[in-house]
């Protein structure tokens, strides 16, 4: 381990690169300690408003399905739109320069100010010119630049990396701020207010605009057809940028361009709505610059005419077009939806769960596109929640971006001998034999489900025996305070195999069960309750042979092993089908395999749709048969008749949301007669291995405690509620935090009968 | 009559989001007088007001505020940035959001609904749109949407970067919509 640092000595500059890994640990230690609280607040509230937006859009899919057909279109034809861009910002009289890198844009733009002599540069929000440094090139021509968006204003104050692609200072606290404030400005004003800070900024800036001979700002989309560009805010600052001095600079990553001004459209309604949260901010600004309005002369100046350069910036992004994976990237128009959705970066923000420009989800694709791809480390942190997917604007699949990212990372290690006799023995493809035991580990989990169940009684003691933790928390990175689950002496499929007299079901069509591995040697007993549960209404129900589904081996990473288990799986599947049953899932990540992943790894995309279309949680196939046969669920599953109570909190997995397959489980639970208050959490903070993994125990408790304090409100004054989850790392997580037993739906149900 | 109830609606809906927006808003009959009188009003005692006059709307409505004596026709440049009120035309309204559109291709109407704190812009009822999308059809407003250059303005400029939302950073810290019909 290494030696432990305190945290509030590491300064955000100096683990912006997470190259190497203590960077990024040093980091989590920095965020959770420093400022956890703020960047919670802030994103949880974009994570509100957004919901509440995107639901007042009426067409909200549909836009959705048109802002990704025009990425799509406009990044494939992308050297044609550069031409015609060019050509129509030329016919409006302004200056078209494309930047090969980001040495190629600094110079130019040095070279533009230095020859119009500019001294002062205000400058609007543009995460490209961070990615450049462009501030740092300036600044070494003697040329003065200020951030004129408050929140980079924050950060240029401070000297630190932005960590957030929309509001890149919400790291800082209200107090934060003020003591920022007060240490590098001699003031005598109090500034304990939002409004007092406000005004301080405001008036510096003010004197900056009124005296700046240049302003720079990025851009959120242009349009080739007619040079317009589109930029959004709400401050005003980039207005005034764009419309005060008489030279303009905008400059923009080559994917934001599209076909036509027309193509605004969906982006105009879409980007706010995802990011912030509002239906528009104050500012949309659709301009074709150069201004034909004269521009503002400060007191005693001279006029000059104005003046137009658009820089647009490959640093890149050509090869990442031509990346199988990566070129999605491309799609995103940086709205923040995916950073502010997920549980891990709502914990730590960008200076953790970020690099040196872009953070969250996105961010590791990003970094890994515009630098290397060991810039991309931090993208260990998404977890493959997929909470993300439903409100990304271009339905970008983020994290099997990231998945990939970790498999090219894992391709980068040394092979060894220890890794490859290790992959060899627990079921690693080839070329996965070179990832890090501990992804190994998880990725093949079912190899020591299977071992494990088959020595159950040696194999739960081995991990009683002194120093078998130890081992496993130094061997395999496997965390000493988590518990692994038990191995039963008996699996799914055992038990499944051993009941005799079972009547057959008289409903049409049966449904057959995956016995996925988590469940067959995790916790055979949810799967028998399922089992049960299902039969109650007359069901006739098969179980699958235990197979892995590639889940644990695509989430660390190990496409090939995926790849293979997913194409093993799919025709054993498929058999049930042309009997004519439908396909019962129990553990939702592995559902979502169904439904979504086995698109990335069939490469059969009829089977994949049938698969998708014909599987289901076990409570959404009894709801959907309850509500089709009018059955009265309160007869059935009487409540008052389960032993654990009637009083419950639910915790839905977050992939079973992700599958549409949550709200299902509450109203079968709600008509038999429980009484059901529910989370309102994306993630529990375990995500499937995440949390087991000794680097990142503490990250995952602090992002579990959101979900502790909802139970705990939620059982302040009335009493204590069972606990209900649908995940069996959900199941950990919440025992962990809350030293209780939980329960699956299926098991409470069951009880009942 | 349909139309009108049409209308109507639209109106509603634009002075609802419009106020969500942090915007206030008055519905007013097509007058010089009533709009002089509706913008003095909202000025208060504002010794300096900034007037960027219209394109789209008849110069003939604003005929009698634009002879008020506090109006500044040819600002300096320490007049514009030091004036209680920037008054300009939006040349169309979304209802979903509750903007406004400002054309800031003329002469000062970009600066005129920028620099001062508090921002009045008098839109005609009828060009208000569903919304914001709209603005890009070639088929509604006759074709008036497609300007070369605008701004939705929606409620006045804000932040919630330094800790809590605050309303009025770089741009006007009110936003005062008059509809006219
Ligand atoms: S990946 Fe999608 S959700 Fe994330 S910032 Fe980009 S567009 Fe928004």
């Amino acid at each position: 381990m290494a030696a432990p640092v305190n945290s509030a000595d590491i300064q955000p500059r100096q683990v912006a690169n997470k190259s190497n890994k203590k960077a990024l640990l040093d980091a989590i230690r920095m965020t959770l300690d420093v400022q956890s609280a703020a960047v919670r607040l802030n994103t949880q509230t974009f994570n509100r408003n957004r919901y509440a937006a995107t639901a007042l859009i009426g067409d909200y899919n549909e836009l959705k399905d048109r802002a990704r057909q025009i990425k799509e279109a406009a990044i494939a034809n992308l050297p044609e739109l550069l031409r015609r861009l060019e050509a129509s910002v030329q016919a409006n009289g302004g200056h078209f320069y494309l930047a090969k890198t980001a040495a190629a844009a600094n110079q130019y733009i040095r070279d533009v100010l230095v020859r119009h002599q500019v001294k002062r540069v205000v400058k609007g929000k543009s995460i490209t010119s961070e990615e450049i440094k462009l501030n740092h090139a300036i600044e070494a021509a003697g040329i003065a630049v200020a951030e004129t968006d408050l929140a980079e204003f924050i950060l240029q104050v401070a000297d630190e990396q932005p960590s957030h692609i929309i509001a890149p200072a919400l790291h800082y606290s209200r107090e934060r701020i003020t003591k920022l404030f007060k240490r590098k400005f001699t003031t005598d004003l109090p500034l304990d207010t939002g409004e007092e800070l406000t005004r301080f900024a405001r008036e510096k800036l003010r004197e900056q605009f009124i005296a700046a001979d240049a302003g720079i700002s990025g851009a959120n989309l242009i349009a080739a057809d007619s040079g317009s560009l589109m930029l959004v805010e709400s401050e005003g600052n980039i207005r005034m940028t764009m419309t005060l001095p008489s030279l303009h600079i905008a400059i923009a990553g080559i994917e934001k361009v599209v076909p036509s001004r027309t193509d605004f459209g969906p982006f105009l309604e879409l980007l706010p709505a995802s990011g912030t949260g509002q239906p528009l901010t104050s500012y949309v600004s659709i301009l074709h610059p150069p201004l034909q309005s004269p521009p503002f002369v400060a007191p005693g100046g001279t006029a000059k005419p104005r003046e137009f350069h658009l820089v647009l910036i490959d640093n890149g992004r050509s090869r990442m077009r031509e990346d199988p994976v990566l070129h999605e990237a491309l799609y995103c128009i940086r709205c923040s939806a995916c950073l502010n959705s997920c549980a891990n970066f709502e914990t730590v923000g960008g200076h953790a769960f970020g690099g040196e420009t872009y953070s969250g989800g996105i961010g590791g694709s990003w970094e890994a596109g515009t630098g290397t791809l060991m810039n991309a480390r931090f993208s260990e942190l998404c977890t493959a929640c997929s909470r993300c997917v439903p409100q990304c604007p271009v339905r970008i699949d983020i994290p099997w971006l990231n998945e990939n990212l970790r498999q090219r990372m894992n391709l980068e290690q040394p092979p060894s001998v220890a890794k490859s006799a290790f992959g060899a023995m627990t079921g690693s493809a080839e070329q996965d034999r070179v990832a890090p035991l501990q992804k190994q580990f998880f990725g093949n989990y079912h190899s020591f489900g299977k071992w494990g169940t088959r020595f159950a009684a040696l194999a739960n003691a081995s991990m009683h025996l002194p120093g078998a933790r130890g081992l496993m928390e130094s061997a395999l990175g496997v965390d000493c305070r988590r518990t692994l689950p038990p191995f039963p002496k008996k699996t799914w499929e055992q038990l499944y195999h051993e009941e005799r007299g079972v009547k057959p079901g008289t409903i049409e069509p049966g449904v057959v069960m995956l016995a996925d591995v988590f469940t067959n040697y995790g916790a055979p007993e949810r799967g028998m309750a399922a089992i049960r549960v299902l039969r109650a209404i007359g069901l006739d129900v098969a179980l699958s042979p235990a197979m892995p589904d590639g889940r644990a081996a695509m989430s660390q990473g190990m496409m090939e092993t995926a790849q293979r288990q997913a194409r093993a799986l799919a025709p054993v599947l498929k058999r049930y089908l042309d009997e004519g049953r439908k396909i019962v899932v129990l553990e939702p990540s592995v559902l979502a395999m169904l439904r979504f992943d086995f698109k990335h790894l069939l490469g059969d995309p009829g089977t994949q749709t049938l698969l998708a279309q014909n599987s289901f949680e076990p409570l959404e196939v009894l709801w959907g048969v309850a509500q089709e046969l009018r059955l009265d669920l309160a007869q059935i599953f009487a409540a008052r008749r389960c032993p654990h109570g009637t009083r419950l909190f639910y915790h839905s997995h977050c992939q079973q949301r992700t599958c549409n397959s949550a709200t299902q489980t509450v109203e079968v639970l709600r008509a038999a007669g429980f009484d059901v208050v529910t989370s309102s959490v994306e993630c529990c903070g375990m995500a499937g291995s995440f949390g087991y993994k000794r680097e990142y125990y503490e990250l995952s408790m602090a992002v579990g405690e959101d979900l502790f304090a909802q139970v705990r409100r939620a059982e302040e004054g009335s009493g204590p509620r069972t606990l209900v989850a649908s995940g069996i790392s959900c199941h950990e997580q919440l025992s962990a935090g809350l030293g209780r037993e939980v329960f699956h739906p299926a098991e409470l149900l069951a009880s009942t009968l | 009559m349909q139309q009108l109830m049409a209308l109507e609606s639209s109106v509603l809906q634009f002075a609802e989001a419009a106020v969500k927006a942090a915007a206030t808003v008055e519905i007013l009959e097509r007058s010089p007088a009533t709009l002089r009188d509706a913008i003095l009003r909202a000025v208060g005692d504002a010794t300096r007001i900034l007037f960027a006059p219209p394109h789209e709307l008849p110069v003939a409505l604003f005929s009698e505020f634009a002879a008020d004596s506090r109006v500044v026709a040819n600002p300096t440049p320490d007049e514009m940035v030091h004036s209680a009120a920037g008054v300009t035309e939006a040349f169309a309204g979304v209802a979903s959001t509750g903007s406004v559109c400002v054309d800031v291709g003329y002469e000062r109407t970009g600066v005129v609904s920028l620099l001062a704190p508090l921002q009045i812009a008098v839109v005609a009822a009828e060009t208000i749109v569903p919304k914001p999308r709209d603005l890009f059809r070639s088929d509604i407003l006759d074709g008036k949407g497609l300007k070369r250059d605008f701004v939705f303005v929606t409620g006045p400029s804000a932040t919630a970067d330094m800790g809590p939302l605050v309303r009025g950073v770089h741009g006007p810290h009110k936003l005062h919509i008059i509809v006219v019909r």
